[in-house]
Order: C-alpha cells, then sequence, then structure tokens
C-alpha cells in the first residue's frame, strides 16, 4: 500500500520543495542529502518533510546536532544489493536486482516489507524504509526501520515461477536476517503466498524454525487479528482522538471510503463503538444506506464472491447506488473514514465534509487526503489523524506476531485486539502530548512525527557514535 | 484407497521392505485420511511423499565406557520428520528395540500427534538402541554425555526439542541437558524437555499426560450432553498415566475402579480417589517390582491374577499401559459391558483388529492416543514457552492451558469427522485435521 504513498507525492512535491526548514543546520544537512546521492528525489522528499517537521525539535534540543543524530538519521545504517537470477516456465533465465535497505536499528531489530514491483529502485526503497523508521517507532514497540524488495514484477507470472524467484531471492537474503537481526514483511507484491516461500527456504537453508518474517499463514505461526487489524486500530485511535475533545462514535454518522481489509474492518469496529456507518465504495462508485450498512452483506459481496459494491444496493433494499467515488463525501456525516487510497480525497471533498458539519477525519489508508485538503480540514477545526499515525495497526500486530513467536506461543484473538487497541491508545496520547510540547497542540501531524523520531533519537544519543 | 495414496505407500514398500512398524502407521494414516484426498494439488505436489518420508534422518554411533573399564559401541538416530508447523519436536527412546523403523514409525506419528495441539512443533523422533536397566547411574550418566556429543550439533532451541520416551526419564534428560549446555556454552534451555524443576522444567508436566486424557474425556463426554460427575471408569497400568488419570478424575467427579499390572488387575469400587491412595500409586511405581497385587493386599480389595480390567462393568474405559495390550477379546468384553467412552492414554494400546471394532461400533464413542494422548508433548511444548519468556507459569496455569488445548483438539477432530461425513469418528477426524492443517502449511512454504 505504501507504494500510493510513493505515487502520491508527486502532486504535492511542489509545495514541499518551497517549504523552508525552518533550521540552518538542517537546512545545510538537506543540501548534503542531495549532493550525496543526487539521483533519489523520492529520498529528498521524504528527507525534507521530516527534517521541516523536526525543525522546532532540533531548535529546542542543539545536542541533536552537536552529538551527530540528525547525520546519521538520514544515513541507513547498512545497504545491501544484489543479484536475483532465475528461470521461468520455458527455461529463460532471468535477472533481477534484489535491495534490503537496514535504516535503523536503535529501537529494535530492523522491521519492514518487502516490495516486489518493476519500480522499485535504491531511491524508493531508502525512501520507505526512512519513514518506515518513524513509523515503527510511534507503535511503542521494540522494532527498528528497514524495508527491501525487488524490480522482480509477480504479475502474469505462474505459481512455480514466483516460487522460483522468492526462493533465489532468499538463497542471498538469508544471510542478513534472523529474528534479532531483520524481519521482513510483506508490501506490493508480496503477499501471504511470496511470504510462505520466502519463509520455507530461510527455514530450509537456515534450519530453524523462527519469527524471521511476518504476514506468515495462521498454520505456521501468523498471529489473530492481522486482517483486522488496520481498521481495527483505525477506530480506536479515532476514538481516543474524539474522547479527548468531548466527542465520541456513539450515534455519529460514519462515512468509510473503500471496501477493503483497512474499510470493512473499521466500518465494523466503527459500528461496534455506536457510530452509524452509512457509506462505502469500491473503484466503481459508492452505495449510500441510511439506516445503516449492513456489515454481512458487503463481506459477502467483497470477501466471499468478490464482486462490486454495486451489488449491494442491488440486494439491500433502501440503499443507493452512485457511480464515481469523489461524491462520497458529499454525504453529510460526523467521521469521515478514508480507507481507499492515496490522495482520494481532494480540496472539494474537504470543502463538502466542513460544509456538512463533520467534526472529524482519521485516515485509514496511506496518505489519502490531498496536502490542500489536509490544510482545510485542520484550518476548519476539523480533529483530524494523518495516516502515518491512525494505520499504524497492521504493523503494530507485525510485531505482535514477533512477539508470540519469541514466546512460541499463541495469543487468542481476544487478547491481540486488547493488545492492538492499548497500542493505539498510547500511539495517540504520544502524538498528542508531543505536539502540545512543541507548541502545536491538536496537531496530529506534527505530533506523530516528534513522538516517532524523539524515541529513536534519543535513543541513538543513548548509544553515542556506533 | 486413492490412486496416488496407494502409488506412494508401494513405493515405500518397495524402498524400505523391512521396516513393518513404519509402513504400518504409514498405510493405516492414508487409510484414514482418504476421504480428504480429493485434491489435484497432492500430487503435483508431490505432497503425500513428503508427508510420509522424514526431512532429515541422523545416525550415528555412540560409543562408551562401563564401569569395569569394557567398551561398548550403541547406534544413535534422530529422525527429523517435518517442521512445517514449528521446529522438530519429539521424545527420545533408550531401549534395545530400537532401529531406524521404529524412529521413523515415532517421528510420524508424533508429527501428526502435535499438529493439533495448536502450539508451534514439527514432529520427530529419536533414540539409541541402548539398554538403560541394570546399568549404574554413572554408566547412564556416561552414555548420555556420548550420545550428546553426537547430537548437539543437529538440535537447537529453534531446531529441534528432544524430550524424554521410553528409558529416558528425568535422570537421562538432566544428563543430556548438562552437557548441551557444556558443549554449546550457553544455557539454552528450551533445547530439551522434561528438565526437572530446578533447571527449567514446567509445573504439571509430571501429571500432564493424564490429566491431558481427561480433559479430552470430559470435553468428549460433554459434547453428548453428558457429564463425567459419577461416572466409573476402568483403567489399565499404574504408571504415570494412569496416577494422572486416576487424580484428575477424581477432581472432575468420576471415579477410576480398576489398574494393572502384569500381574493381573485390581478391582476398587470405592475408586482410587484421595492422596492416600494416589500416592500409593507412585510409591508402588517406583518399588520397581512391576507388580499392582501390592494395592488389592494394601486397601484390601480384590485382585485378579492374569486377567485384564476390561471385564469390569464401567461407563468409561482408558488405557494406559503399553502397545497392543488391549485384543479383540478385550474390545469384545468393552462393547459387552456398554462402555460409553473408549480413550486411549497409551500409545497405539490396542491391535489393530480392535481397534476397528470399537471404532466402527455406534455403542461407544472413541478416541485414539493421536489426540486424546497428547497432554504429555503439550505440557513439553508449554515449558519451551515458559523458558523462551525466561518465565515460569504458575500450577493454574498451566493447568488451565493444557485443558484448554485438549477441549480443542476434540473440537478440531470433531468437525473434521463432521465436515467429511464420518460422524462421530474422532480417529479419522483428528487425522484429516491434522493433515490440512500440516498440508496447508506445506503447500504455502513451496517446495
Amino acid at each position: 500500500m505504501s507504494g500510493w504513498q510513493a505515487a502520491g507525492r508527486n502532486e504535492s512535491t511542489e509545495r514541499i520543495d518551497i517549504m523552508n526548514i525552518q533550521n540552518e543546520y538542517l537546512n545545510g544537512l538537506m543540501e548534503r542529502v542531495v549532493k550525496r546521492d543526487p539521483a533519489e528525489p523520492e529520498f529528498h522528499q521524504a528527507v525534507r518533510e521530516v527534517l521541516t517537521s523536526l525543525a522546532p525539535v532540533a531548535n529546542a534540543r542543539p545536542e541533536l546536532i552537536k552529538e551527530g543524530v540528525m547525520d546519521c538519521l538520514v544515513e541507513p545504517e547498512r545497504t545491501i544489493k544484489f543479484r536475483v537470477p532465475w528461470e521461468d516456465d520455458r527455461g529463460e533465465i532471468h535477472v533481477n536486482r534484489g535491495y534490503r535497505i537496514q535504516f535503523n536499528s536503535a529501537i529494535g531489530p530492523y522491521k519492514g516489507g518487502l516490495r516486489f514491483h518493476p519500480s522499485v529502485n535504491e531511491s524508493i526503497i531508502k525512501f520507505l524504509g526512512f519513514e518506515q523508521t518513524f513509523k515503527n517507532s510511534l507503535t511503542g514497540l521494540p522494532i527498528g526501520g528497514g524495508k527491501g524488495g525487488s524490480d522482480f514484477d509477480p504479475k502474469g507470472k505462474s505459481e512455480a515461477e514466483v516460487m522460483r524467484f522468492c526462493q533465489s531471492f532468499m538463497n542471498e537474503l538469508f544471510k542478513y536476517i534472523g529474528p534479532d537481526t531483520d524481519v521482513p514483511a510483506g508490501d506490493i507484491g508480496v503477499g501471504a503466498r511470496e511470504i510462505g516461500y520466502l519463509f520455507g527456504q530461510y527455514k530450509r537453508l537456515r534450519n530453524e524454525f523462527t519469527g524471521v518474517l511476518t504476514g506468515k499463514g495462521l498454520t505456521y505461526g501468523g498471529s489473530l487479528a492481522r486482517k483486522e487489524a488496520t481498521g481495527y486500530g483505525l477506530c480506536y485511535l479515532a476514538d481516543c482522538l474524539l474522547k479527548d475533545n468531548g466527542k465520541s462514535f456513539e450515534g455519529a454518522t460514519v462515512v468509510v471510503s473503500g471496501s477493503g481489509n483497512v474499510a470493512i474492518y473499521a466500518c465494523d469496529k466503527a459500528t461496534q463503538l455506536g457510530g452509524k456507518v452509512v457509506a462505502m465504495s469500491d473503484s466503481n462508485g459508492y452505495i449510500y444506506d441510511k439506516d445503516g450498512i449492513d456489515l454481512d452483506l458487503m463481506k459477502q459481496i467483497k470477501e466471499v464472491e468478490r464482486a462490486r459494491i454495486k451489488e449491494y444496493a442491488a440486494r439491500r433494499p433502501g440503499a443507493e447506488y452512485h457511480e464515481g467515488c469523489v461524491n462520497i463525501w458529499n454525504i453529510p456525516c460526523d467521521i469521515a473514514l478514508p480507507c481507499a487510497t492515496q490522495n482520494e480525497l481532494p480540496l472539494e471533498g474537504a470543502k463538502a465534509l466542513i460544509k456538512n458539519g463533520c467534526f472529524a477525519v482519521v485516515e485509514g489508508a496511506n496518505m489519502p487526503s490531498t496536502p490542500d485538503a489536509m490544510d482545510a480540514l485542520q484550518e476548519a477545526g476539523v480533529l483530524f489523524a494523518p495516516s502515518k499515525a491512525a494505520n499504524a495497526g497492521g504493523v503494530a500486530v507485525s510485531a505482535l506476531e514477533m512477539s508470540q513467536n519469541s514466546m512460541r506461543f499463541s495469543w487468542t484473538f481476544q487478547e491481540v485486539d486488547d493488545r492492538l487497541k492499548t497500542i493505539m491508545t498510547d500511539l495517540y496520547h504520544n502524538a498528542a502530548r508531543a505536539a502540545e510540547q512543541f507548541g502545536m497542540a491538536g496537531n496530529l501531524v506534527a505530533g506523530a512525527n516528534i513522538a516517532g523520531f524523539l524515541k529513536v533519537a534519543d535513543s541513538m544519543l543513548a548509544y553515542g557514535l556506533v | 484407497m486413492n490412486n496416488y495414496a496407494h502409488r506412494v505407500l508401494e513405493r515405500l514398500r518397495q524402498k524400505y521392505p523391512s521396516e513393518e512398524e513404519y509402513l504400518q502407521s504409514v498405510q493405516t494414516w492414508l487409510e484414514m485420511i482418504d476421504p480428504a484426498l480429493d485434491d489435484p494439488r497432492y500430487e503435483k505436489l508431490d505432497l503425500l511423499t513428503r508427508m510420509v518420508e522424514p526431512e532429515r534422518m541422523v545416525t550415528f554411533l555412540v560409543p562408551w565406557v562401563d564401569d569395569q573399564g569394557n567398551a561398548h559401541t550403541n547406534h544413535g538416530y534422530r529422525v527429523q520428520f517435518n517442521s512445517a508447523i514449528g521446529p522438530y519436536k519429539g521424545g527420545l527412546r533408550f531401549h534395545p528395540s530400537v532401529n531406524a523403523s521404529v524412529v521413523k514409525f515415532l517421528g510420524f506419528e508424533q508429527t501428526y500427534k502435535n499438529a493439533l495441539t495448536g502450539l508451534p512443533i514439527g514432529g520427530a523422533s529419536g533414540g539409541a538402541d541402548f539398554d538403560p536397566r541394570g546399568r549404574s547411574d554413572r554408566e547412564i550418566m556416561r552414555f548420555c554425555q556420548s550420545f550428546m556429543n553426537a547430537l548437539y550439533r543437529y538440535i537447537g532451541a529453534d531446531t529441534d526439542i528432544p524430550a524424554g520416551d521410553i528409558g529416558v526419564g528425568a535422570k537421562e534428560i538432566g544428563y543430556l541437558y548438562g552437557q548441551y549446555k557444556r558443549l554449546l556454552g550457553k544455557a539454552e534451555s528450551s533445547a530439551l524437555t522434561g528438565k526437572g524443576l530446578t533447571y527449567g522444567g514446567s509445573k504439571v508436566r509430571l501429571e500432564a499426560a493424564g490429566s491431558g486424557t481427561v480433559y479430552f474425556l470430559d470435553r468428549m463426554v460433554g459434547s453428548q450432553g453428558d457429564t463425567l460427575e459419577g461416572k466409573t471408569i476402568a483403567v489399565s497400568g499404574f504408571g504415570n498415566m494412569s496416577w494422572g488419570v486416576c487424580r484428575k478424575a477424581a477432581q472432575l467427579g468420576a471415579k477410576v475402579v480398576t489398574l494393572s499390572g502384569p500381574d493381573g488387575y485390581v478391582y476398587d469400587p470405592e475408586g482410587i480417589t484421595g492422596q492416600e491412595k494416589l500416592d500409593y500409586l507412585l510409591e508402588m511405581r517406583d518399588s520397581g517390582k512391576d507388580k499392582v497385587s501390592a494395592y488389592a493386599r494394601r486397601f484390601g480389595v480384590e485382585f485378579f491374577p492374569g486377567k485384564k480390567p476390561w471385564e469390569v462393568k464401567t461407563d468409561i474405559a482408558i488405557p494406559c499401559a503399553t502397545q497392543n495390550e488391549l485384543d479383540v477379546e478385550d474390545a469384545i468384553s468393552i462393547l459387552a459391558n456398554d462402555v460409553r467412552y473408549y480413550v486411549e492414554g497409551a500409545n497405539m494400546p490396542a491391535t489393530t483388529q480392535a481397534m476397528k471394532l470399537l471404532r466402527l461400533s455406534p455403542k461407544v464413542l472413541t478416541a485414539g492416543a493421536k489426540a486424546s494422548g497428547s497432554g504429555g508433548v503439550a505440557v513439553s511444548a508449554l515449558e519451551m514457552a515458559q523458558n523462551s519468556i525466561r518465565y515460569n507459569w504458575t500450577r493454574s496455569e498451566v493447568d488451565e492451558k493444557l485443558r484448554q488445548i485438549m477441549g480443542s483438539i476434540y473440537d478440531a477432530s470433531a468437525a473434521a469427522a463432521a465436515e467429511y461425513g464420518l460422524g462421530e469418528d474422532l480417529i479419522a477426524g483428528n487425522d484429516i485435521a491434522a493433515f490440512k492443517k500440516i498440508s496447508e502449511a506445506m503447500i504455502a512454504q513451496g517446495l
């Protein structure tokens, strides 16, 4: 999903470039980053964005610069590039390139997804690894940041080809990973199937059955509540945000965009917390059901039949279907949970939400709001939680999968869910507190960046120059 | 039998013509899972071959010196059968009968027994053709050290975790672990289970096997809308397993009325309950006399020399002694006595024919050792968990987890039997559920 994050960046590039980092040293650091690796635009953007939001922290705590923390932070601890040769079903040889960037291990073993997609290059993996470091830190769990992948395109490949590729990829990667060193997970192009092949090969090469990868199947070490994690986590965080501001899900009208795992389980939890979800969407259009979504019917259509959302309106009396997605934001609601894709909530959508009295927007998808929409919502006083904080439930349950593997014992669904709730509650309060501490009370965007950064930075300070 | 399964079995017969125990257990298993074999992927991926043959097998010589200074050479084995759902796990057996066929058969059965505990453990077995009987403690220690000198490079907390079995009890595990720790240079306690309480063992381990069987029985009885309260139970044997069954059955309101030994059986209509009788069982076992008649003398109950306890009319029968202790005649007695629940504690206690008779009779609900006998290995896996978190659970925490695990094994077996139209055939249900779990994990992990 974070690939969309990369794509989504292009539109906001201009705005970020004119942003000034309010700290002279960090401006110089930014220049050095660009000069050292001039061909890495995605990485430059990510660094610029983070340094901009961290300028107030650097101003308040000059030792972070003096002790080299900021310089170390923008350089990966280790970058591994390797050849991945494999044979297709016709006997032809292909050679892809594999990457693993072990970005930061200050607070735990490197942890982050593997992406198999033709767009993968060093800049993209580096940018994703950099961002992963802060996101992981924010969960409060002992996981550092990493990212990896290959420019291999699994689309159109047979199962056997995918398996051979995964095995060849792991033949090199296994030397660099391990449950205490680096724990990869899935990302674009790496789902349950690829994780299974990668795990099988790692186990064969090392002769060890360990929690070296997450996103595993339930029969061989996966965690319960993984499917629900992001959607449930999103609502737990939203619940904290609402309560902190004298509101709640109770009796609120909720619009959820999307109809994938995040949207379905956000709808589920929002309903459990007393909200009424009246709309959901897919890439063709959206449905409006004023009586509240019948989640069993939605699951039947989306999870079992894998049909279009239009079917919902056809089977549910009183529900309407509308072509196109963007007008979903015109539906009057109290709470909006964009859970579909990047840039799905543009400025016009934000304006419609504001006009109809929406009081909270909490992002389930990766960067679903365009920068101008985000600004408009925050200026209008709408409670806003960015994806970096709000959708951390997914990676949190990955870390809980590691815990369960380490203790050789599985928690029940309820136990995982309870821990997820605690994690999201703590995450919200940490981000809110960090924003307040640096004079930006209520700004969770800044608060999330700062809180994630501080835990990593303080650990790096403690270690000295290593 | 499914055509592919048949060919797999034939190949095995040609390749290992002399391995009777192993071939027998594979054949029985293939017959049991037959209803679940109509997936074309299984043959395409040659899954069955990979499920009935071990992933790896290590054989090694074990030279050692006896107290008179004479050298002996034994044969050691470790069969790492299947690691699809966790590191290899299974017992070590020290007995003159140990050979490649026996350890392969044990490793195979262990794989499918471990699968349904819901804990992350694969399957393995091992041992040596060493006979500890009549050996001094020093000789046993020297043997264990030599055995571990060869074995240590193949095991480990994330790789393969041996435990005890026949001839390998707390004493041997202690010697084996001591040597492993010394060779490795670190206290990796979760590389062996069955350890003593002072160095990483788990509470409840002693009674785990017996308690587990009764917890399984409790869920089985409950599923019929029935209760253990007031039920009478016939038990064979008088070892650890029997003791654990007597103890837990009494706690749950039932009473065990028989015990047996090689010399015959005793009938205690009041029930083997209460601390005094339970303690005496342990005393009797530790005396090494292998006679149960002592119990009759001590508590003034009847002793039936040369007979088996299945002639007593009870509600429940639990064989806890040894393999093939229960033959067709005994099975007929059990059916004639209107026993309603037959639950195996020992490994493979019924002969093939006796088992068939019981399994196919609508009068008695039957559970096999692979399901109802897995309390011991379940607590072994809980011992690994406690070693991994470097923290010990209380007795009641371990006991409660054991109860949940045994209940879920029953549920999984019953659900699979129902799904494949096998009624209440818990034995086939258990094999199918375990097969499904392991095959899914193997397919997911590729070739």
